[in-house]
């Protein structure tokens, strides 16, 4: 965003304060430099020359989850995030980032066989304890600071990623939509089980099924600043998901799918488009494209669903998840109170702001436990990590899962 | 300035980490929701009223201003450090301390933000009725301060008629408390009714005994469309003389609806003059009888439309067009420019009329919603205040407003208070004598001039 755009949108504020009562982190801290009109206010100051781009500014603008709770209840319409990601842009240019990001955003997400190399140590490191090369996988200091602490918050990675699990074409006898499926750096890395629910779903529907090459969808370069990186990996997947050539493509990570979705402003051309109008959250696919056919088999969960921010605020997709959970046999539905605030992931927040995003997590846990479901279900790896923490830290008897592999234990 | 020494003894009393001092920290505690903002010296996070008292005992050894400050939701600019100093954040003293159901009292922090004590009573049958329309961000400290109102105050009254006691810290710094949980209390003075509005300037709140009331079982809500705005006043008069009460009597003007529908597409009549939006509320078994009379009644009185809503849907329809006002009349410029005069009801046709006639005059854009019960309008002029030519044009316009409120029989502020952008102006209303009994009221209770300096009497500091 150039800075007259952003200085559109600042003008807009009128620090009316709405957006305390929905962000995240104003709730647990009541800090005005953490909510948007705080925020807002910095920057306007910044792009009137009354203001550095300080170490407090960068850590102050990098204490935001991005979650979108602000910029839909604005009366004025203001994209905060938008504007968050925009000055961290401005700060990754003037300050540079941190050798680590820079190492994995410009080198190790670009490439696949360093990645899987990488994921690989973290696993060796997990499996035997050998502290040293958790230093050498640069992936897992991503966060920065106290490691031993989130240990436990840290994936556990696959020893054999997801995508080399599983053949990269799966046709059907009478498919009805070829669909490409992006499976997402988590689910390739860490949880293998949600791509194979995935497919296992998928399989029971009259649907031809792709796995192309792909890369990381950008988005941790995005969030840190690094516009440029997150351009290149964003190229590199619309040009391997044209060579497929899908009607859709769908996403298991409500973080891809909305940055896929962006990749049409972010590269702005016709290719770019034609990509990003083409992606759907799984939940979607079977909602609308496809008719869900669940199995026999019952399912007697009392279950809950937690809505990820970048598939509620991201994509706007609200029902269709509610909708295919309803639909499983056996299964009984409670409606979580706040079941659309954010659970402090965050990408890598949860890391860098561990204590922070815990007491955000927190209220999430209580939200879910106070259901009595036994299963929380939600559409984002990214969330299942920082849920599954929250749970177990605060010893609540309630697994979570992706919403695939709910309904994949109908067949 | 402070010295170095002062903010260390600061830090000492509430803790390091809750003193702010960068300057990007100072800058988010600068503003409120006026368009204007000054940078503070420092922010203090206090936690008890014992934190509080020393902070104060500081500030009159050393001489620094202490200005209080709640959610930071205020439109007078009474939390803004005008005079710099200290600003004194109360949002850590955010305990509901107790729910007595028996007694009908909540006993709050200040730091609590209004709606959680309504869903804290409403959770076991209870009610506080005031609502203003930050409720979900203001805190009650600040509503206290402020004397809040909000659209039920026709009906169930404004802040002022809910709180029963107080405890407070001095200018001096000593603590004290006043009423509790007694209806009645005649010992002495009002001090409540002293403290309730008095913006920050006389001492800071620290606890409250806020009256509750039980909830009402059920509500109902219509919509009356004009052609004539006085046909609008007028049926305010004929309902109320049948005996009833609407919780809410919500009015729109043409301007305001032409602003909503044109951003939201409600189907609202863009050549209506007015719009009515009634809500009664009560036992189910006397609100359809009620609907049926108010609708009557607008009709008699030159409605030529109205709506009552048979759902929680079509109620929800009817309160869109009333929540869309403020989204939708910042499109046409981006400063918004909220006043709070309140007339006489029966005032409220004559108040537009003139309102209208002085925005015409200085070619500005204004529009005019509010709360027709009370004769609480908010006209809100739109701006830009980049545009320093217009800013002057609003500035005069402002002016005209507030003599046209005092020459009706009203008031400068229904609602937000005098704080700083009222106080040029506060003269207008209470004469020489009046204003100089508040001040010496203020000189009394706070000769070292160490709270809030600034606010209401600001015609002073400018003489
Ligand atoms: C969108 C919007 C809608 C609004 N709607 C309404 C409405 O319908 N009705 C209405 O009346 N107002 C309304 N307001 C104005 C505002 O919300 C109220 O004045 C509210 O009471 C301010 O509370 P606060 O916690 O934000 O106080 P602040 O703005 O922080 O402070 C307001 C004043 O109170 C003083 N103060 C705060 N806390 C204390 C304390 N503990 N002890 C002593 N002094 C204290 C401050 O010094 C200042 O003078 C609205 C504002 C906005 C932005």
């Amino acid at each position: 965003m150039n800075k007259e755009t952003m200085q559109k949108y600042l003008d807009r504020c009128s620090k009316c304060g709405g957006c305390m009562a929905v962000c995240p982190l104003y709730g647990e801290t009541h800090v005005e430099p953490l909510v948007a009109r705080g925020k807002l206010f910095l920057i306007s100051n910044y792009l009137e020359g009354n203001l550095d781009l300080s170490c407090k500014m960068k850590e102050l603008m990098s204490l935001c989850l991005l979650c979108k709770a602000c910029t839909v209840q604005c009366p004025n319409s203001i994209p905060v995030d938008e504007l968050v990601l925009s000055i961290r842009q401005e700060i990754a240019h003037e300050k540079g980032i941190s050798f680590v990001k820079k190492n994995v955003f410009q080198h190790l997400l670009q490439n696949n066989g360093r990645l899987t190399t990488a994921a690989k140590c973290a696993y060796l490191y997990q499996q035997s304890g050998l502290q040293w090369l958790v230093r050498k996988s640069r992936l897992l200091e991503l966060g920065g600071g106290d490691l031993g602490k989130k240990e436990n918050l840290l994936p556990k990675m696959a020893k054999v990623p997801f995508r080399a699990q599983v053949p990269h074409l799966l046709p059907a006898a009478n498919p009805r939509v070829k669909v490409a499926y992006y499976t997402g750096c988590l689910t390739n890395y860490v949880f293998p089980e949600t791509g194979h629910a995935v497919l296992k779903v998928l399989k029971n529907h009259p649907l031809d099924i792709v796995i192309p090459d792909q890369w990381c969808c950008g988005i941790p370069a995005l969030a840190s600043g690094d516009e440029e990186s997150a351009v290149k990996l964003a190229q590199k997947n619309i040009e391997a998901f044209q060579k497929a050539g899908v009607d859709v493509i769908i996403t298991d990570c409500a973080s891809c799918g909305s940055m896929l979705r962006e990749y049409a402003e972010l590269v702005g051309t016709p290719q770019a488009r034609a990509f990003s109008e083409k992606v759907v959250d799984f939940s979607e696919l079977l909602d609308d494209v496809v008719d869900f056919q669940p199995g026999e088999k019952e399912v007697n969960h009392i279950v809950t669903y937690h809505d990820p921010c970048h598939l509620r605020r991201g994509q706007g997709v609200k029902e269709a998840p509610r909708r295919l959970i309803k639909a499983v046999p056996g299964v009984t539905f409670r409606e979580m109170k706040e079941a659309d605030r954010c659970c402090g992931a965050a990408g890598s927040f949860n890391l860098t702001y561990y204590e922070l995003a815990s007491k955000v997590g927190h209220r999430k846990a209580q939200n879910i436990n106070d259901t009595g479901a036994q299963t929380v279900v939600t559409g984002c790896p990214s969330c299942i990590t920082q849920i599954d923490h929250m749970l177990k830290r605060e010893n609540l008897p309630v697994q979570v899962m992706h919403l695939a592999e709910l309904l994949s234990m109908t067949y | 300035m402070l010295s170095n020494a002062v903010i260390n003894e600061i830090k000492q009393i509430v803790g390091v980490e809750y003193v702010l001092t960068t300057k990007e920290e100072l800058l988010c505690y600068a503003y409120d929701s006026t368009p204007n903002a000054f940078l503070p010296d420092l922010v203090v996070r206090p936690c008890s009223t014992a934190e509080v008292q020393k902070i104060i005992k500081l500030a009159n050894e050393h001489l620094f201003p202490v200005v209080p400050r709640g959610a930071g939701t205020g439109l007078s600019g009474g939390s803004l450090p005008v005079a710099g100093g200290v600003v004194v954040d109360l949002t850590r003293m955010n305990k509901i301390l107790e729910i007595d159901a028996e007694n009908l009292v909540a006993v709050v922090e200040p730091g609590v933000i209004t709606y959680s004590i309504q869903e804290e009573a409403e959770k076991i049958g209870l009610f506080y009725p005031p609502d203003p329309a930050s409720l979900k961000t203001s805190t009650i400290g600040g509503n206290v301060a402020e004397c809040a109102g909000g659209p039920r105050a026709f009906k169930y009254g404004v802040t002022r008629d809910y709180v029963l006691g107080l405890e407070v810290v001095t200018p001096a710094g000593d603590v004290i408390s006043t009423g509790g949980k007694t209806v009645k209390s005649v010992t002495g003075y009002d001090l409540i009714r002293l403290y309730t509005g008095s913006e920050g300037t006389l001492g800071i709140i620290t606890k409250i005994y806020l009256r509750l009331i039980p909830k009402p079982e059920s509500k109902k809500t219509l919509m009356a469309v004009y052609n004539n705005l006085k046909d609008a006043a007028q049926s305010v008069t004929s309902i109320i003389r049948q005996g009833i009460i609407p919780v809410t009597l919500e009015m729109m003007d043409d301007r305001t609806i032409q602003c909503v529908e044109k951003h939201k597409h409600l189907g609202l009549p863009l050549d209506a003059e007015a719009i009515l939006i009634i809500e009664v509320d009560g036992p189910r078994v006397l609100l359809d009888s009620q609907t049926a009379e108010i609708a009557e009644q607008c009709r008699s009185c030159g409605a030529r439309d109205v709506k009552v809503a048979e759902s929680e849907d079509d109620r929800d329809r009817i309160w869109a067009a009333r929540r869309a006002v403020s989204a939708a009349v910042v499109q046409i410029k981006p400063t918004k420019i909220s006043e709070d005069v309140s007339v006489p009801r029966m005032a409220i046709p004559e108040m537009v009329k003139r309102l209208k006639e002085i925005a015409s005059r200085y070619q500005l854009e204004l529009v005019i919603f509010g709360h027709a019960g009370d004769g609480n309008l908010h006209p809100n002029i739109l701006c830009n205040k980049q545009d320093k030519e217009e800013m002057q044009r609003v500035e005069k316009a402002i002016g005209e407003l507030f003599q046209a409120a005092v020459d009706l029989g009203g008031t400068l502020s229904g609602e937000h208070g005098i704080g700083t952008m009222k106080a040029p102006y506060l003269k207008l209303e209470t004469g020489e004598a009046g204003y100089a009994v508040m001040k010496n009221i203020k000189q009394a209770l706070d000769p070292n001039n160490i709270l809030n300096p600034g606010k209401i009497f600001w015609s002073d500091s400018n003489e």
